[in-house]
């Protein structure tokens, strides 16, 4: 369902212009209906694969598919839905017209998209605030408002960056049973985190990507094995990356 | 167009609630207010006076309109990275500047639709008080001054969502969008002056001034053209082949413009 091939990125920081890693020849690939956790540090390059994925940004070298289609074409993005880190709307839309925005954007028509948008405003919580603006949000709505217009149009795919950043717990709760949600629905989800409990309740596989490579990708199961802990895996990985070593 | 239309309208909804606009609005009540004062001062002068301020008042809060709300709308989708929600869905980076554009078209025709109806009933009253003043008057002229002034801040927005295609930062892309202003005003006037005879304007103008006031004069659109405001004030005759020429020209610098902001923005990475 995803594929990313050797996928490479570089940036210019500062005003030299030094060159800086973000990936290093990144090959990942997600099954239909797996919800796969991406795991690493901060800084480790998930969010640049993410933005990759999403055509935000372009990967140096390689490639990457989604559905089979290649990424670098608006035709992939139609069974994606999408939540950024931290995500920003327009301050004056109410939360009606940005999923009124998300699902004409998709080609839904306009019966669909009040269907949809009631059943998900209520999923989400935004009864009450479905018609005001959405500058008056609080961080947790904005994050609930992004995760209802990801999926208004009912995406086969599902990509999350950290979407549980800076919930209060009621609101990590609600994300959590949504991805519960998605699993049931045969959904594929692809979500960063870089909290260890997050990837371990809802992970199907992991991968563990720092300095921009991915270190170790396996089943939950298969990393949880031998009494290991999410945390040791995490750690040893962390020192094997330091001394140079794995991968 | 299906898919612009989703993004113009939100771009038009989001620019209509501004604040900005409520102030940009309440001024341009007070320079309609003022037109009234200043006609009372110039009583003989009354149309002229009425029609010339009329126009500068919708000229100038259009101008502010594309300054701090049009660039800013733009901007925002980049500062605040709104632009990652955007881009998530279907559409392609043209569609998003030729929806962006269209929604600022949207927004700029109606306002200078309300300004224009304010000032109408401005001209109306002071007509009615003023009417031995008001014999050289003519309402289509009016109309086709606040068209082409209409088609010069459209123009303009194009030429800022060039600029904002390419720079880092709104306030490079308003500094640049002011500049081009500025120049778009002025160029055609300088160059005039320029390629006067020495013995006429009384000094030698060096080959190198010469040349870069011939590359701005190119390159910057030049935004006189528009402006037609002296011949609506005094009912002068304005040809029909300088109104198709100056749309003509209009049009094509603004397709131009739009064109090359959609081609830079493909390139466009936002980390």
């Amino acid at each position: 369902m995803i594929k990313i091939e050797n996928i490479s990125k570089e940036f210019k920081e500062g005003i030299t212009g030094r060159r800086v890693r973000a990936l290093n020849n990144l090959s990942l690939e997600i099954q239909r209906g797996e919800v796969f956790g991406f795991l690493g540090p901060n800084g480790a390059g998930k969010s640049t694969t993410i933005k990759i994925l999403m055509d935000i940004i372009y990967s140096d070298t390689g490639s990457a598919q989604i559905s089979g289609k290649d990424v670098r074409s608006p035709e992939a993005r139609k069974s994606v839905g999408y939540l950024p880190e931290n995500p920003y709307f327009y301050d004056y839309l109410t939360a009606e017209e940005l999923l009124w925005f998300g699902g004409k954007t998709a080609g839904m028509n306009s019966k669909e998209i009040r269907d949809r948008s009631d059943f998900l405003i209520e999923k989400v919580e935004l009864q009450n605030a479905r018609k005001r603006p959405l500058r008056t949000y609080s961080k947790g709505m904005l994050q609930r408002a992004g995760l209802a217009f990801a999926l208004i149009h009912q995406p086969e795919v599902v990509i999350l960056d950290e979407p549980m950043s800076g919930l209060d717990p009621i609101g990590r709760k609600m994300v959590g049973d949504l991805l519960i949600d998605l699993k049931a629905q045969g959904k594929t989800v692809f979500f960063s985190s870089h909290i260890l409990n997050d990837i371990e309740r809802f992970s199907d596989r992991a991968g563990i990507v720092i300095g921009g490579r991915l270190r170790l990708v396996d089943s939950l199961k298969n990393l949880l094995s031998g009494h290991n802990t999410l945390e040791d895996v995490f750690m040893q990985q962390v020192a094997l990356a330091e001394r140079g070593t794995g991968a | 167009m299906k898919t612009l239309w989703p993004i113009a309208l939100v771009t038009f909804k989001e620019g209509i609630r501004n604040r900005a606009i409520y102030g940009i609005t309440l001024f341009a009540f007070l320079l309609f207010g003022a037109t009234a004062l200043v006609v009372n001062m110039v009583p003989r002068e009354a149309g002229k006076v009425a029609v010339d301020m009329a126009l500068s008042t919708i000229s100038f809060t259009g101008l502010l309109l594309v300054l701090f709300v049009g660039i800013n709308l733009m901007a925002k989708d980049l500062d605040k990275r709104t632009i990652y929600t955007i881009l998530s869905r279907p559409i392609s980076r043209s569609q998003y500047i030729f929806g962006k554009f269209l929604g600022m078209v949207l927004l700029i025709t109606i306002t200078v639709g309300i300004l224009s109806l304010l000032a109408m009933v401005a001209i109306v009253l002071l007509k009615m008080t003023h009417a031995e003043y008001f014999e050289r008057f003519s309402w289509s002229l009016i109309a086709l001054a606040v068209f082409l002034t209409m088609l010069m801040l459209i123009l303009l927005t194009a030429v800022s969502f060039l600029f904002a295609s390419f720079t880092s930062t709104s306030f490079i892309t308003l500094a640049l969008t002011i500049i081009t202003y500025i120049i778009g005003q002025s160029i055609s006037g300088v160059k005039t002056l320029i390629e006067s005879p020495p013995q006429a304007l009384g000094f030698t103008v060096s080959p190198v001034t010469a040349n870069l006031v011939k590359a701005a004069y190119y390159l910057f659109p030049n935004l006189s053209l528009f402006n037609i405001k002296l011949q609506a004030a005094h009912d002068l005759p304005v040809t029909t082949s300088y109104v198709a020429w100056t749309v003509l020209y209009g049009v094509v610098y603004i397709c131009l413009a739009i064109t090359l902001a959609a081609l830079i923005f493909r390139k466009k990475e936002f980390p």
